[in-house]
């Protein structure tokens, strides 16, 4: 029973995507529509109960499966997202040729795999859940069957993903095989006592498992599909890419890094510097050239993972809590673009820039909404990016008087926000600055409006009174013993 | 006493929320909203500063909201003699461009909500005395001016061959560059120094050498980019020339001196070492900027450029009182931002109003416009001559201070850099008189007869209002000076007397356990 209590929202979700699978099969819906806005509902009221759950101390399922402050953290993140992304799917539904209703679920079978990961104490739930998001987002990607670039996304996520899968797992194996169990804690024991530097079969296994989550989050070297599958993959689809399937990496990524194997990790922090130098790089300076919305959102999503990898680098208890409060504020951010994205394509159908064009005019919410997300991502106070690049910047400085080659990821860093601001501002300047050829007002639905108001409230409001966010996220951050 | 000073610095904010929510149909009463909350926002700053205790050089009115226990953060404002002078140029300048933004007539709510947030983002940076909301509101300011830029500028084409598009971009990435400089340089200080209040930073701490060496830097390039330190001054020129009035107005009058006013509050009483390390290069760049922006505004033919690069070269007096790093120098560099923030704000709300009519600001063109705009010609006369540093001016009383300081300085190349200071006053006179001459006197020509002058009081008060402050403070200048003195004695040129190491040395010992997140 105990045990239940700690699953109790992963089920709560299955039993409802299950639910309306069935109600579908044997009694088909009409309105899909209000199945989908249904279902963002239900989600929204299980965000709300999360509330109510408080966060234990012991374990579950023998060890594998924690309830912390961090876990619980994550998994309001997660719901927040589906909910905002069923929201989309709802709209964008009549795109969508046939399965509406296998999609809604598929989104929710998908969420429950990354509610499962934010608890993830082993190394075998982390496989087992990771797959869980991984596979049903191999199946999203290629929703839009006729359209050539859909099913390119699929593909190429398959593969990378099949290929990142392998190395996972593979590296599991070695660091099961060198130290005999695949528990977090056990783990994190063992190598406290060891003396001396681990074996080289472990620090490989170890380079393995990195490689796989790298690919999860899009970090460079493993960030090649990034802008294609974002580009190629329905608009929902790749909210909840960049929303859910980030968060979940970087979840993994603190769980494995800072309790497995943190012995490890606190001198291999140079491989993550480097790594979050090269990601920034490569995030912004591709986005330069790009004309397309959502592959524009995919270069950024690289270059983000490159700002929250400078708090990862840091190995800090600062750096911990900024990654959280830069996933939370991230999430709002994004939902906001995307849900613009997603009213404003449904009226002029095309995902380039230039059809964004005077979008200010021809409405202003969404013209505002796209315009805020744009200059949140670009750290723009009083926006709530800015201060989740704020508290990122001060890990890296903080760390920095002690090791002062961090500087030099700092100054990557401050490159790189003005490189964003340049290719970030090239979307405000066609929604404010260009005219529009066809002015034609564009109507916005009201779960819609409903949604994009919360998102930009958010950002304006967590921009400005950063202290709830910042006082869950430090909470959070508190199970790692970081200093 | 002490809300007021919140309160001043916040309603512009708040009355930007509150048009948020306006109906946009009605541009009478979102224009008159504007004006009254910076007209009410001026107002307490005159009462603060008629409540102001001139015998005191610290920090008053202070109001503190604890907002960050995590990082040691609160929204903390207070006003010395240094901030109380350019919160008062902030009071006059947005006033008069509330005022003078009639010339909008499309988009007026956004408009308006951009300036008003524009105003809060300027005056916080001068109150504040946290380091985190000095950098918030530093950076708030890209929004409003990008949009401001873009949306109602204007910018006729020339052999420059740019767009508005490019000029507000321009100017935006390059304000944005020197603002994340700053930030790491700031950050630096707080990890060091352990805490985010600036009046301790600046009264009990005293940070290591080597901090101090590459943080001046950082600080000073930083904010030398928004104020236009040559050679990061080309935006500048271009921005001003594409931005309508009122925006112009803010920015050449009070946003540009953020960024002196970064260099005076924090990296001179903060970093004493680098300062007395880095001053020489300051000084040379200072000479750079007050001739190279001069003889680049000889060459200009286009009235916004001509005062673009007017205002880049004075701003080179300013960097060369702060270089001095005695009171005299800093006094007048501070008072000179005063002194030129109201005069360039004058002279592009002047070329506002005369370009609103004829579409045409381009010196050759325009001959003879006094003939049928005297009251515009007077006070363009006026705000030239001040420009130049005529005595009765502000101008005059100020950069008298910075000649003054740099000579005392004493080392030749700060006498060389005097020398260089002054010839710089006959090359401003120079393009300033050539312009006014072309275009107001000489033969009228006819296809300017539609011309209408500022006729009722309405519109000639905002003018009369910024040549009032003009004369009133170059006639009294001790009305500032005396409390800009004594604020710049004590809490800024003390720490480089020395002897101060010692006692600052014993009390971050005491304080080096950091921050603690």
């Amino acid at each position: 029973m105990m045990s239940l209590y700690g699953v109790q929202l992963e089920c709560l979700i299955s039993v409802w995507g299950i639910l309306i699978l069935l109600v579908d099969a044997f009694k088909p819906i009409a309105n899909k529509r209000a199945v989908g806005y249904l279902a963002a509902g239900f989600v929204a009221v299980a965000l709300l109960y999360s509330f109510a759950i408080q966060p234990v101390n012991e374990t579950f399922f023998h060890g594998m499966f924690r309830l912390d402050p961090f876990a619980l953290y994550f998994k309001r993140l997660f719901l927040l997202a589906l909910a905002a992304v069923l929201l989309m799917a709802a709209e964008f539904s009549p795109r969508i040729e046939s399965g509406v209703t296998e999609f809604y679920a598929l989104l929710m079978f998908c969420a429950v795999g990354m509610l499962l990961i934010a608890s993830v104490n082993d190394f075998i739930l982390l496989f087992v859940s990771l797959e869980l998001v991984t596979i049903t987002f191999y199946v999203l990607a290629s929703y839009l069957r006729r359209q050539v670039p859909s099913l390119e996304a699929g593909t190429k996520y398959l593969i990378l993903g099949a290929l990142s899968s392998g190395f996972t797992v593979y590296g599991i194996a070695y660091i099961f095989g060198t130290t005999g169990t695949t528990n977090f804690d056990k783990l994190a024991e063992i190598l406290h006592s060891q003396t001396g530097a681990p074996s080289s079969a472990f620090v490989f296994g170890m380079l393995l498992v990195l490689t796989g989550l790298g690919f999860k989050i899009a970090s460079v070297p493993f960030q090649v599909w990034a802008p294609d599958v974002y580009q190629g993959a329905p608009t929902p689809v790749t909210a909840f890419l960049a929303v859910g399937s980030k968060a979940a990496g970087f979840a993994l990524l603190l769980r494995v890094l800072y309790t497995g194997l943190l012995p490890v990790s606190l001198s291999w922090n140079a491989l993550i510097a480097v790594l979050a130098g090269a990601t920034l790089l490569y995030g912004n300076l591709g986005a330069i050239p790009q004309h397309n919305i959502k592959r524009l959102l995919g270069y950024s999503s690289i270059g983000h993972a490159g700002y929250m990898l400078m708090g990862v680098a840091a190995v800090n208890a600062l750096g911990a809590g900024a990654v959280l409060f830069y996933l939370g504020q991230y999430a709002f951010t994004n939902l906001c673009a995307f849900l613009a994205i997603i009213a404003a394509t449904a009226a002029t159908g095309s995902d380039e820039i230039p059809s964004f064009s005077g979008l200010g005019k021809r409405s202003p919410i969404l013209g505002l909404a796209l315009f805020l997300s744009m200059m949140s991502l670009a750290g723009i106070p009083p926006l709530s990016g800015f201060f989740g690049k704020f508290q990122l910047f001060a890990a890296v400085v903080q760390r920095a008087q002690t090791d002062s080659s961090y500087y030099v990821l700092a100054a990557i860093g401050a490159v790189t926000v003005v490189i964003s601001l340049y290719f970030y501002l090239g979307v405000g300047r066609a929604i404010y600055l260009q005219e529009a050829e066809d002015a034609t007002p564009i109507a916005v639905s009201k779960p819609m409006r409903f949604g994009l108001i919360v998102c930009m409230a958010a950002m304006i409001g967590i921009g400005i009174f950063q202290r709830p966010l910042v006082n869950a996220s430090i909470m959070a951050a508190k199970v790692f013993s970081l200093h | 006493m002490s809300e007021l000073l919140t309160i001043a610095v916040l309603l512009p904010l708040i009355a930007a929320f509150v048009l948020f929510l306006f109906p946009a149909k009605n541009p009478k009463a979102i224009r008159a909203v504007a004006i009254f909350a910076t007209g009410v926002s001026l107002l307490l700053t005159l009462t603060l500063f008629a409540n102001f205790d001139r015998t005191q050089s610290g920090y008053q009115f202070v109001h503190s909201i604890p907002w960050l226990p995590s990082y040691g953060c609160s929204l903390k404002f207070g006003v010395d003699g240094i901030s109380m002078t350019l919160l008062l140029l902030v009071g006059f300048v947005s006033f008069c461009g509330a005022f003078v933004s009639n010339e909008i007539h499309e988009r007026e709510k956004e408009y308006y909500i951009l300036f008003l947030a524009l105003t809060t983002g300027i005056s916080g940076t001068f109150c504040t005395m946290d380091l985190f909301f000095f950098y918030f509101f530093y950076e708030m300011a890209v929004i409003p001016m990008y949009l401001l830029i873009g949306m109602w500028g204007s910018l006729p084409p020339g052999k420059h061959g740019r767009t508005k598009e490019y000029a507000t971009m321009k100017l935006t990435l390059y304000l944005t560059a020197g603002a994340v400089l700053a930030l790491i340089g700031l950050l630096g200080i707080y990890f060091v120094g352990g805490t985010l209040d600036i009046e301790r930073l600046q009264h009990t701490i005293w940070l290591a050498r080597g901090t101090q060496l590459w943080a001046f830097p950082c600080l000073l390039f930083g904010f030398g980019f928004l104020a236009s330190l040559w050679p990061f001054h080309t935006w500048s020129p271009l921005g001003y020339a594409a931005a309508p009035t009122a925006a112009s107005m803010m920015h050449a009058g009070v946003l540009k001196k953020l960024g002196a006013y970064g260099i005076i509050r924090l990296a001179l009483p903060l970093l004493p070492e680098g300062a007395r390390h880095w001053a020489n290069l300051l000084a040379i760049l200072a000479c750079f900027n007050i001739l190279y922006a001069g003889w680049a505004a000889l060459t200009q033919k286009d009235w916004k450029f001509v005062i673009g690069y007017s205002s880049v070269s004075h701003m080179g007096y300013v960097f060369l009182g702060i270089a001095t790093l005695n009171v005299v120098g800093v006094s007048g560099a501070v008072l000179l931002m005063f002194a030129h923030g109201v005069m360039a704000a004058l002279t592009f709300a002047l070329i506002g109003f005369f370009y609103h009519q004829t579409h045409n600001r381009y010196v050759p063109d325009l001959s003879g416009l006094a003939r049928k705009i005297p009251f515009i010609g007077v006070c363009m006369v006026m705000a030239v001559m001040a420009s130049s540093g005529l005595p009765g001016f502000a101008n005059f009383a100020s950069e008298v201070l910075v000649f003054l300081g740099s000579w005392q300085q004493g080392s030749t190349l700060f006498r060389v850099a005097t020398i260089c200071a002054v010839w710089g006053i006959v090359v401003t006179a120079t393009y300033l008189l050539r312009a006014v001459r072309t275009s107001f006197f000489g033969p009228f020509d006819e296809k300017w007869s539609m011309l209408k002058d500022a006729a009722t009081f309405k519109q000639k008060f905002p003018y009369a209002l910024l040549l009032a402050v003009l004369l009133t403070v170059g006639f009294y200048p001790r009305v500032l000076t005396d409390i800009i003195k004594q604020s710049v004695a004590t809490s800024i040129v003390s720490r480089f007397s020395t002897g101060n190491e010692a006692n600052a040395a014993s009390a971050v010992a005491a304080n080096n356990g950091g921050p603690t997140p």
